[in-house]
């Protein structure tokens, strides 16, 4: 019952002063527009339900059509709502690295002719993976020196795809990796609690994070706990994650090292994939892809809904019935002509 | 009669001519046998001199027959008149209007009566009645002419309104008495148990009733369509989806009650005249001589 009421509170019209007219409506019931035969008496016709259910329908027809008209100039609509909505997915945030260093092939040139930067091959893959499920959830920031918001978590995929369309632009500065990720992290939203999260950074480099910084992401990382995958888009030359530095072992001199372990060191499931051509890329997509499959909640919201045209619609109905009920309306005696006047009377034999 | 030799075909112009059932009784002279002797009618009896003494009358060949030598006497019938009434029913269904006019129909038969009837001496009343008697429309029994036929057409004019004809008891009563042709002028569509107290009340009278029908009522309804009805008497309006079935009921229903109406009227006396799409005086004698 309180679910029908809320149902019912959610349609509003744009002039409701108008509403008062509805009584109109009942007008039908009261006198119909068709041409009256006046007829001695009623008691001569024989009883037809079928007459009286068509007239029950014409006047019912009637109430419709005045009805639809004043609702319809009233401009009703159903308001917009959040609905929770539960199918299988993740809630993926993606932390997309937009350093200068992204347009270069992964041969650590400049693309030219059929070759394919990091950023483009990451934009095609990334894209694909975006449309395979209908509700997995995304939000996508990007990163340089500071952090991008690009798009707050969302299931509207054309969104999430504009967004990653635009990963491929020139791009800027450094890898400050510290900021971004608490800019995804912030992603998540508070609420879905048993829904699968998965946070996906896509670099091809690493950057010291500082110290200070790490205890505040820690921090993060443990009140969110999401699945932390790291797709490292390695330059042919370029140390790997797994890559111990000739000399001194600092964070400085092998970032990417030291990233991966302070990734370790969360306490969160975690993977790195390290990718150094695009096939590599979409082969990690892939298995990410299969590992997260669980039932995520997911709130869609829909949007206000426009109902004059129903209005108009039912009204238009309900005159169309009208319209063709006085089409076949006809007289008493129809289509009979008067009779003749009787020619001379003969004579009468007494 | 004269009429015969009228009948034109055109209306009110033709004789109604009619017979009674039965011998008029009464003392003025006119155009009906009447029960009693004494008059310049047809032969009717002889009787002995003692009981006639009119010398005039002398049967002489029925005297010299007679072995007791007793004089007789002839008597013929007397001529007289009798009255014509015509009660009309204005309850509002006459008001009806299908391919003729109730009321026009009703004022051309009283025209037609009153005429046929002042013609050869008879006097000719009206009585009209809805719910009671309307007396502005009242007419006593006339020999005049000019009076006559203004009853008639004032009756033409008269707007039906009332909600039943029970107003024809009291006619009834009015008219008891000797006996008198009397035309009952309605559309019968009348309570069952009015029907019966109508008919016994009228039963002393030579009754003829005048059924006004439409074929608008009957034969002549569409097949197929859409009629919203109201009903004159105001008993509220009906949708019908006319379709050839719901037609046949519709026409079996009224020959049914043609056929109550019929053995109802035939109990009283004379079968029905329906009257219907146009006045034909002539329908109207043929009916009178033949029923």
């Amino acid at each position: 019952m309180s679910a029908l009421l809320a149902d019912l509170a959610r349609f509003g019209a744009e002039r409701p002063a108008l509403l008062w007219l509805l009584p109109l409506a009942l007008l039908p019931l009261l006198a119909a527009p068709r041409r009256r035969a006046p007829f001695a008496a009623l008691a001569a016709v024989p009883p037809d339900a079928l007459s009286r259910g068509l007239a029950a329908a014409l006047s019912a027809a009637g109430c419709l059509a005045v009805a639809g008209l004043v609702v319809g100039i009233s401009g009703p609509y159903r308001a917009g709502e959040r609905i929770t909505q539960t199918g299988i997915g993740a809630e993926v945030s993606m932390l997309i690295d937009r350093s200068g260093s992204m347009n270069e092939t992964f041969a650590g040139r400049q693309p030219s002719g059929a070759e394919e930067s990091k950023a483009a091959a990451s934009r095609r893959i990334l894209g694909d993976f975006v449309g395979s499920r209908a509700h997995d959830l995304f939000a996508v920031t990007a990163f340089s020196t500071a952090p991008m918001l690009v798009l707050p978590m969302t299931d509207r995929h054309a969104a999430v795809r504009a967004a990653i369309a635009a990963i491929d632009r020139p791009g800027l500065d450094y890898t400050n990796v510290a900021r971004g990720l608490a800019l995804a992290l912030g992603q998540f939203g508070a609420a879905s609690g048993d829904a699968s999260r998965v946070l996906l950074l896509v670099s091809d480099g690493a950057a010291v994070i500082d110290p200070r910084v790490q205890e505040t992401l820690r921090a993060a990382f443990a009140k969110i706990r999401p699945n932390l995958y790291w797709l490292f888009l390695r330059t042919k030359g370029s140390p790997g994650i797994a890559d111990r530095p000739a000399g001194e072992d600092t964070p400085q001199a092998a970032p990417e090292r030291h990233l991966d372990l302070f990734f370790r060191s969360l306490g969160v499931p975690y993977r790195a994939f390290e990718a150094e051509g695009p096939e590599a890329v979409a082969a990690a997509i892939r298995e990410i892809e299969g590992l997260e499959r669980d039932p995520i909640p997911y709130v869609a919201l829909r949007p206000r809904r426009d109902l004059t045209g129903w209005a108009y619609g039912s009204a238009a109905f309900g005159l169309a019935l009208l319209l063709l009920a006085k089409l076949a309306e006809v007289d008493l005696a129809r289509g009979q002509p008067a009779p003749a006047a009787r020619g001379p009377e003969r004579r009468m034999a007494a | 009669m004269s009429g015969e030799d009228e009948a034109a075909g055109e209306g009110t112009g033709a004789d109604i001519v009619y017979l009674p059932r039965w011998r008029a009784r009464g003392s003025h002279p006119g155009a009906h046998r009447g029960r009693d002797a004494g008059g310049p009618g047809t032969f009717k009896d002889q009787v002995s001199f003692l009981r006639l003494p009119d010398a005039r009358r002398l049967d002489l060949r029925a005297t010299l027959r007679d072995p007791f030598e007793g004089v007789h006497v002839r008597r013929f019938e007397a001529r007289v008149a009798m009255e014509v009434w015509a009660l009309v029913d204005l309850s509002a269904s006459m008001r009806f209007r299908g391919l003729g006019d109730r009321m026009a129909l009703a004022g051309a038969l009283c025209e037609s009566l009153a005429a046929s009837a002042t013609r050869i001496g008879d006097g000719f009343g009206l009585i009209a009645c809805d719910s009671g008697i309307r007396e502005e429309l009242y007419r006593p029994a006339t020999r005049r002419r000019a009076a006559a036929s203004a009853a008639a057409s004032r009756l033409g004019a008269a707007v039906p309104s009332g909600p039943s004809a029970a107003g024809l008891l009291a006619a009834a009563a009015r008219i008891a008495g000797r006996p008198k042709l009397v035309f009952l002028v309605s559309d019968f569509r009348w309570p069952a148990p009015l029907m019966e107290q109508v008919f016994s009340g009228l039963a002393f009278h030579d009754l003829v009733p005048v059924l006004l029908a439409d074929p608008a009522e009957a034969e002549a309804l569409p097949d197929w369509g859409l009629i919203e009805l109201e009903d004159l008497e105001g008993a509220g309006t009906r949708l019908v989806l006319m379709r050839p079935a719901l037609r046949r009921r519709w026409l079996a229903r009224e020959a049914e009650r043609m056929a109550a109406l019929g053995r109802l009227a035939r109990r009283h006396g004379r079968a029905p005249f329906r009257l219907a799409a146009g006045f034909d005086p002539a329908a109207l004698s043929r009916h009178l001589l033949g029923g």
